[in-house]
């Protein structure tokens, strides 16, 4: 069961107003899996990431077609679908920028903010979710007590490490990552990985990196974004 | 090149010492305006000057009418500013968002073009308009509508609200991609990202307009001239009354005083409404802080 492909791409097309970034794309994602996803800048990578949250419907000029099915755990759903709702969706689906971007507020409302948005109430819920979610994203025992502090107080490695936390809150089944450790320095990455590594075990990761050696340590497929099309290097 | 270097360099220090200059002239002008100011009208400064003859206690509990002092212009100032930006605070804000988050590009630039030309009517012949619709009230309503506080805060509004609107689209549309999409990432709809996400993130540029739009209401004379001060209303009654204004107070003292003492308590007007400016403005930034607040 675990190697059943979680994610089904058929036909995807993705333009920036009249500029195609992908062509035709297919493409099947396992469960429990990291994969990479490199090539040259400004070819797309991001963009190719916002098609499994439909991100790209926020960013003025840009258009998707094709069919992207996830199944999270009732047989695949086309999430391109008008049947699905989007909020639902990005739960399901957590993505990490490549810039942290911690809210301005506190470490203890940053992470209760998704639960805030679906609407949960319960202080004890929250911070009982919360904390679970910040000693995933190994995180716990250097904030514990500055949960009241500035977010963005914390250093760039704890900053992205909050915003990671901040996705699992949600328990995403599917987790994106657009060069999440370009930010950090040589210790930070390091730690990153390994709770990327850890984070694997029960979600599928597709991550865009720039880094080859960083490909080789830590993912199980690779791909390569060229002239319009994913291809294995 | 040593040269050209060298010139490179004198020019910047001396566009540096220019820049300098102007913003020392800046805070010169300032504080010699708030000086003279200072100056002539403190010491008619005391209770005297805002009560009259009449105890303060009686005055602020409306038992005893104020003839001369400062309290009912003091007052129907207080009162027409919160009616005014009241009015258009919410018109503004509603305005601003639905141009930056919601209008496509077409209907953005048409929004902003009028508001714009809003902008750029003088306040007089906001105060005419403000005029007509007293007359045709005044005729609708078989003469029961006079010039009147309402109808003032109502013009005024009209007058601010283009500050409002254009600070809060700037503000909103000033916010970074990443900061827009973090709230989005996360499973919020539109509307839960604005009210958790973006205007908070824009709170401070917002608030910038709003207390423009309260030092406006506060100096304004024209447009209350035209629609509903009188010089000897009392306090306010209701929005149905006529109101006097510290302001106008200032303009026909100014212009028609007998003696110089009354040019004194001109003076002294001046002060008292720079102070409830300022008041105003620390209850806003208060409200900014505390919505700001991170715990």
């Amino acid at each position: 069961m675990n190697d059943a492909p979680k994610i089904k791409i058929r036909g995807l097309n993705f333009w920036y107003a009249k500029r195609q970034i992908l062509e035709d794309i297919r493409l099947d994602i396992r469960y429990r899996s990291i994969t990479s996803i490199t090539g040259p800048s400004g070819q797309g990578k991001s963009s190719f990431l916002t098609v499994f949250n439909r991100l790209w419907e926020n960013i003025d000029g840009a258009r998707a077609t094709g069919r992207v099915c996830m199944d999270f755990g009732n047989g695949f759903e086309d999430i391109n679908h008008p049947d699905c709702r989007l909020p639902l969706l990005r739960r399901r689906v957590g993505m990490v920028f490549q810039m942290p971007n911690p809210l301005p507020m506190s470490i203890r409302k940053n992470m209760a903010f998704p639960l805030t948005l679906m609407g949960e109430k319960n202080g004890k819920t929250v911070a009982a979710k919360a904390e679970t979610a910040l000693r995933q994203a190994l995180l716990w025992d250097e904030i514990k007590d500055r949960l009241n502090e500035d977010a963005r107080a914390l250093s760039g490695g704890q900053q992205q490490r909050l915003c990671i936390a901040r996705s699992l809150v949600l328990e995403p089944q599917v987790l994106l990552l657009d060069e999440p450790t370009s930010s950090l320095d040589e210790a930070a990455v390091h730690e990153m990985e390994k709770l990327l590594l850890r984070l694997k075990k029960d979600r599928t990761i597709i991550l865009v990196s720039h880094y080859m050696d960083q490909v080789r340590r830590i993912a199980d497929r690779h791909l390569v974004l060229r002239d319009k099309k994913l291809v294995s290097p | 090149m040593i040269p050209s270097r060298v010139n490179g360099e004198a020019c910047d220090r001396l566009m540096t010492l220019f820049c300098w200059g102007c913003a020392l002239t800046l805070t010169l002008v300032l504080a010699a305006i708030l000086g003279f100011l200072f100056f002539k009208g403190w010491h008619v400064l005391g209770p005297k000057l805002i009560f009259g003859e009449v105890r303060p206690l009686d005055a602020l509990l409306f038992k005893k009418r104020v003839f001369s002092g400062l309290f009912p212009a003091a007052l129907g100032t207080f009162c027409l500013i919160c009616l005014a930006v009241g009015t258009a605070l919410p018109l503004g804000l509603a305005c601003g968002i639905y141009m930056a988050e919601y209008a496509s590009n077409r209907v953005k630039s048409f929004f902003s073009l009028m508001v714009d030309i809003l902008a750029a009517i003088p306040s007089i012949v906001v105060g005419l308009f403000g005029f007509s619709i007293t007359v045709f009230l005044h005729h609708y309503f078989g003469g029961r509508i006079l010039p009147c506080l309402g109808i003032s805060g109502i013009a005024l509004a009209f007058l601010v609200l283009p500050y409002i609107v254009k600070t809060t689209r700037i503000a909103l549309e000033q916010i970074p991609l990443e900061i827009r999409m973090t709230g989005l990432s996360l499973g919020a709809s539109p509307l839960q990202n604005l009210r958790h996400v973006l205007i908070p993130a824009s709170l401070s540029d917002i608030m910038a307009g709003i207390v423009l739009a309260i030092g406006r209401c506060a100096e304004d004379t024209a447009v209350i001239m035209l629609t509903g001060v009188v010089a000897t209303a009392g306090v306010p009654k209701s929005l149905f009354s006529p109101f006097e204004a510290l302001p106008f107070f200032i303009y026909y003292t100014a212009s028609e005083y007998s003696d110089p003492a009354e040019l004194e308590a001109a003076y002294g007007a001046a002060l008292i409404l720079l102070a409830i400016c300022t008041g105003l403005f620390i209850i806003s930034f208060q409200i900014k802080r505390r919505y700001n607040s991170f715990n």
